[in-house]
Protein backbone atom coordinates (compact mmCIF):
# COMPACT_ATOMS: atom_id res chain seq x y z
CA UNK A 1 0.00 0.00 0.00
CA UNK A 2 1.75 2.99 -1.08
CA UNK A 3 -0.13 5.76 0.99
CA UNK A 4 1.17 3.80 3.93
CA UNK A 5 4.76 5.22 3.28
CA UNK A 6 3.81 8.51 4.67
CA UNK A 7 2.12 6.74 7.87
CA UNK A 8 5.31 7.30 9.77
CA UNK A 9 5.18 11.03 8.76
CA UNK A 10 1.90 11.22 9.90
CA UNK A 11 3.23 10.02 13.59
CA UNK A 12 5.53 12.47 13.78
CA UNK A 13 3.77 15.13 12.50
CA UNK A 14 1.15 14.16 15.12
CA UNK A 15 3.85 14.40 18.22
CA UNK A 16 4.83 17.65 17.10
CA UNK A 17 1.74 19.14 16.84
CA UNK A 18 0.73 17.47 19.99
CA UNK A 19 2.83 19.25 22.28
CA UNK A 20 2.40 23.19 20.24
CA UNK A 21 -1.51 21.92 20.80
CA UNK A 22 -1.39 21.35 24.73
CA UNK A 23 1.52 24.29 24.94
CA UNK A 24 -0.77 26.52 23.05
CA UNK A 25 -4.20 25.15 24.08
CA UNK A 26 -5.05 25.11 19.86
CA UNK A 27 -7.90 23.00 20.62
CA UNK A 28 -10.34 22.34 17.67
CA UNK A 29 -13.11 22.08 20.42
CA UNK A 30 -13.97 22.31 23.49
CA UNK A 31 -16.19 19.90 26.20
CA UNK A 32 -17.66 20.87 29.14
CA UNK A 33 -18.50 17.82 30.84
CA UNK A 34 -20.62 18.63 33.13
CA UNK A 35 -23.13 20.56 30.73
CA UNK A 36 -22.29 17.28 28.44
CA UNK A 37 -21.82 20.23 25.89
CA UNK A 38 -19.16 20.82 22.76
CA UNK A 39 -18.05 24.30 21.43
CA UNK A 40 -16.13 24.83 18.66
CA UNK A 41 -12.21 25.73 19.49
CA UNK A 42 -11.36 27.51 22.62
CA UNK A 43 -14.35 28.36 25.03
CA UNK A 44 -13.70 29.23 28.96
CA UNK A 45 -16.68 28.21 31.10
CA UNK A 46 -19.10 30.96 30.86
CA UNK A 47 -20.77 29.44 34.32
CA UNK A 48 -19.66 27.58 36.82
CA UNK A 49 -22.53 25.63 36.30
CA UNK A 50 -20.86 24.62 32.92
CA UNK A 51 -18.16 22.49 35.02
CA UNK A 52 -14.35 22.45 33.99
CA UNK A 53 -13.44 23.70 30.50
CA UNK A 54 -11.54 20.13 29.08
CA UNK A 55 -9.81 20.69 26.30
CA UNK A 56 -7.63 17.57 25.72
CA UNK A 57 -10.42 16.14 23.04
CA UNK A 58 -9.90 19.19 21.18
CA UNK A 59 -5.70 18.88 20.56
CA UNK A 60 -6.06 15.21 19.94
CA UNK A 61 -8.38 16.65 16.51
CA UNK A 62 -6.13 19.46 16.28
CA UNK A 63 -3.17 17.32 15.95
CA UNK A 64 -4.76 14.56 14.14
CA UNK A 65 -6.15 16.98 11.30
CA UNK A 66 -2.67 18.61 11.04
CA UNK A 67 -0.95 15.28 10.76
CA UNK A 68 -3.45 14.41 8.76
CA UNK A 69 -2.31 17.73 6.28
CA UNK A 70 1.49 17.27 6.93
CA UNK A 71 1.29 13.28 5.60
CA UNK A 72 -0.67 13.99 2.58
CA UNK A 73 1.33 17.16 1.61
CA UNK A 74 4.22 14.73 2.02
CA UNK A 75 2.57 11.81 0.03
CA UNK A 76 1.89 14.31 -2.81
CA UNK A 77 5.50 15.59 -2.55
CA UNK A 78 7.04 11.93 -2.58
CA UNK A 79 8.25 12.61 0.42
CA UNK A 80 8.56 8.79 1.08
CA UNK A 81 11.75 8.91 -0.74
CA UNK A 82 13.30 9.87 2.31
CA UNK A 83 12.04 7.11 3.84
CA UNK A 84 15.73 6.54 5.98
CA UNK A 85 15.24 9.85 7.88
CA UNK A 86 11.48 9.01 8.65
CA UNK A 87 12.14 5.80 10.15
CA UNK A 88 14.53 7.56 12.73
CA UNK A 89 12.62 10.33 13.64
CA UNK A 90 9.30 8.04 13.93
CA UNK A 91 10.39 7.04 16.64
CA UNK A 92 13.41 9.88 18.10
CA UNK A 93 10.65 12.35 17.53
CA UNK A 94 7.31 10.81 19.87
CA UNK A 95 10.37 10.00 22.39
CA UNK A 96 11.21 13.89 22.43
CA UNK A 97 7.96 14.70 22.75
CA UNK A 98 7.28 12.70 26.25
CA UNK A 99 10.18 14.18 27.12
CA UNK A 100 9.06 17.82 26.58
CA UNK A 101 5.39 16.64 28.27
CA UNK A 102 7.40 15.52 31.48
CA UNK A 103 9.23 19.31 31.41
CA UNK A 104 6.08 21.32 30.97
CA UNK A 105 4.43 19.21 33.37
CA UNK A 106 7.20 19.42 36.03
CA UNK A 107 4.63 21.75 38.34
CA UNK A 108 3.11 18.83 39.78
CA UNK A 109 5.74 17.27 40.57
CA UNK A 110 8.54 19.90 41.49
CA UNK A 111 7.62 23.05 44.05
CA UNK A 112 9.07 26.10 41.72
CA UNK A 113 10.13 29.46 42.65
CA UNK B 1 -22.28 2.49 33.62
CA UNK B 2 -18.85 4.41 34.20
CA UNK B 3 -17.74 1.44 36.68
CA UNK B 4 -18.54 -0.90 33.85
CA UNK B 5 -16.58 1.16 31.04
CA UNK B 6 -13.84 1.18 33.70
CA UNK B 7 -13.19 -2.39 34.13
CA UNK B 8 -13.80 -2.94 30.24
CA UNK B 9 -11.03 -0.08 29.95
CA UNK B 10 -8.95 -2.23 32.41
CA UNK B 11 -9.12 -5.51 30.99
CA UNK B 12 -8.30 -3.80 27.25
CA UNK B 13 -5.61 -2.79 28.62
CA UNK B 14 -4.37 -6.11 30.40
CA UNK B 15 -5.21 -7.72 26.99
CA UNK B 16 -2.88 -5.41 25.43
CA UNK B 17 -0.14 -5.15 28.17
CA UNK B 18 0.56 -9.25 27.35
CA UNK B 19 0.49 -8.62 23.55
CA UNK B 20 2.50 -5.37 23.56
CA UNK B 21 5.38 -7.32 25.87
CA UNK B 22 5.37 -10.57 23.92
CA UNK B 23 5.57 -8.61 20.76
CA UNK B 24 8.67 -5.95 22.28
CA UNK B 25 10.55 -9.21 23.99
CA UNK B 26 10.28 -11.13 20.62
CA UNK B 27 12.14 -8.45 18.76
CA UNK B 28 14.51 -7.11 21.32
CA UNK B 29 15.46 -10.25 22.67
CA UNK B 30 14.58 -13.17 20.18
CA UNK B 31 14.08 -16.90 21.74
CA UNK B 32 17.19 -19.24 20.18
CA UNK B 33 16.81 -22.45 19.19
CA UNK B 34 16.27 -25.22 21.76
CA UNK B 35 15.55 -23.22 24.68
CA UNK B 36 12.78 -24.73 27.06
CA UNK B 37 12.18 -22.17 29.81
CA UNK B 38 9.22 -20.15 30.34
CA UNK B 39 10.90 -16.79 29.42
CA UNK B 40 11.86 -18.60 26.13
CA UNK B 41 8.94 -19.69 25.48
CA UNK B 42 7.45 -15.65 26.29
CA UNK B 43 10.18 -14.45 23.69
CA UNK B 44 9.39 -17.29 21.44
CA UNK B 45 5.98 -15.67 19.35
CA UNK B 46 5.41 -14.85 16.31
CA UNK B 47 5.78 -10.07 16.74
CA UNK B 48 3.28 -9.33 13.50
CA UNK B 49 0.79 -11.65 14.37
CA UNK B 50 0.18 -9.01 17.30
CA UNK B 51 0.55 -5.83 15.32
CA UNK B 52 -3.07 -5.52 14.36
CA UNK B 53 -4.34 -6.52 17.87
CA UNK B 54 -2.49 -3.80 19.08
CA UNK B 55 -3.85 -1.38 16.70
CA UNK B 56 -7.21 -2.23 17.83
CA UNK B 57 -6.65 -3.04 21.18
CA UNK B 58 -4.58 0.66 21.73
CA UNK B 59 -7.86 2.56 20.08
CA UNK B 60 -10.49 0.71 21.59
CA UNK B 61 -8.90 1.31 25.36
CA UNK B 62 -8.03 4.71 24.39
CA UNK B 63 -11.80 5.77 23.20
CA UNK B 64 -12.88 3.77 26.22
CA UNK B 65 -11.01 6.10 28.38
CA UNK B 66 -12.21 9.42 26.54
CA UNK B 67 -15.82 8.18 27.30
CA UNK B 68 -14.76 7.95 31.69
CA UNK B 69 -12.26 10.91 31.35
CA UNK B 70 -14.92 13.40 32.10
CA UNK B 71 -16.23 11.57 35.15
CA UNK B 72 -12.60 11.82 36.19
CA UNK B 73 -12.66 15.18 35.11
CA UNK B 74 -15.39 16.52 37.98
CA UNK B 75 -15.00 13.99 40.58
CA UNK B 76 -11.68 12.43 40.94
CA UNK B 77 -9.38 15.37 39.94
CA UNK B 78 -11.37 17.26 42.36
CA UNK B 79 -10.91 14.49 45.02
CA UNK B 80 -7.17 14.82 44.45
CA UNK B 81 -7.08 18.24 44.35
CA UNK B 82 -9.05 18.46 48.18
CA UNK B 83 -6.28 16.15 49.36
CA UNK B 84 -3.53 17.97 47.69
CA UNK B 85 -2.45 14.48 46.05
CA UNK B 86 -0.59 17.09 43.16
CA UNK B 87 1.79 14.25 42.31
CA UNK B 88 -1.25 11.99 41.59
CA UNK B 89 -2.44 14.52 39.75
CA UNK B 90 0.54 14.71 37.52
CA UNK B 91 1.15 11.66 36.67
CA UNK B 92 -2.19 11.24 35.23
CA UNK B 93 -2.08 14.41 33.12
CA UNK B 94 0.98 12.88 32.22
CA UNK B 95 -1.11 9.88 31.31
CA UNK B 96 -2.95 11.47 29.04
CA UNK B 97 -0.66 13.71 27.32
CA UNK B 98 1.23 10.09 26.91
CA UNK B 99 -1.44 8.21 25.58
CA UNK B 100 -2.08 11.04 23.19
CA UNK B 101 1.23 10.22 21.51
CA UNK B 102 1.29 6.60 21.89
CA UNK B 103 -2.27 6.93 19.18
CA UNK B 104 -0.38 9.18 16.92
CA UNK B 105 2.35 6.90 16.81
CA UNK B 106 -0.19 3.47 15.72
CA UNK B 107 -0.21 4.55 12.25
CA UNK B 108 4.02 4.18 12.09
CA UNK B 109 4.02 0.95 14.33
CA UNK B 110 1.33 -0.57 12.18
CA UNK B 111 3.89 0.69 9.16
CA UNK B 112 7.30 -1.03 10.67
CA UNK B 113 5.46 -4.17 11.68
CA UNK B 114 3.95 -4.89 7.98
CA UNK B 115 5.07 -7.78 6.15
CA UNK B 116 7.40 -8.68 4.77
CA UNK B 117 10.09 -5.90 6.94
CA UNK B 118 12.10 -3.47 4.50
CA UNK B 119 15.84 -3.29 4.73
CA UNK B 120 16.83 -1.00 7.33
CA UNK B 121 13.43 -1.34 9.36
CA UNK B 122 14.42 -3.45 11.62
CA UNK B 123 15.56 -0.45 14.69
CA UNK B 124 12.38 1.26 13.78
CA UNK B 125 10.84 -1.64 14.27
CA UNK B 126 12.10 -2.55 17.51
CA UNK B 127 11.81 1.27 18.84
CA UNK B 128 8.31 2.09 18.00
CA UNK B 129 7.27 -0.83 19.18
CA UNK B 130 9.03 -0.70 22.79
CA UNK B 131 8.31 3.17 22.91
CA UNK B 132 4.41 2.02 22.50
CA UNK B 133 5.19 -0.87 25.66
CA UNK B 134 6.64 1.94 28.02
CA UNK B 135 3.56 4.16 27.21
CA UNK B 136 0.93 1.11 27.76
CA UNK B 137 2.44 -0.09 31.29
CA UNK B 138 2.88 3.89 32.50
CA UNK B 139 -0.62 4.20 31.78
CA UNK B 140 -1.96 0.99 32.83
CA UNK B 141 0.45 1.40 36.59
CA UNK B 142 -0.97 4.80 36.69
CA UNK B 143 -4.50 4.25 36.27
CA UNK B 144 -4.73 1.48 38.53
CA UNK B 145 -2.47 3.36 41.25
CA UNK B 146 -5.02 5.93 40.77
CA UNK B 147 -7.99 3.55 41.22
CA UNK B 148 -6.91 2.05 44.05
CA UNK B 149 -6.74 5.70 45.70
CA UNK B 150 -10.00 6.72 44.78
CA UNK B 151 -11.51 3.92 44.47
CA UNK B 152 -14.31 2.05 42.69
CA UNK B 153 -17.81 3.63 42.33
CA UNK B 154 -18.90 6.68 42.82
Amino acid sequence: MKAARVFPVFSIAFAVLYVLAMENNWALFTYFARAREFHWLVVAPPTPRMGPAMYWYGWLATSALGAGVVATAAALLRADRAAGMWRGLSWAVPLAAIAVLVFLLRGWFIRMT
Amino acid sequence: MTTTLLIIHGLCAVFMLGALTHQALSVWWPATAGGRSVFHSFRAVRGAAYADTVVVLYTLTATLGAVVYPAYRISIRVFLEDLRLNAANGVFELKEHIVAVGLGLLPAYWYYWRQPLADGDALARKAVTALLAAIVWYSFLVGHVLNSIRGLGP
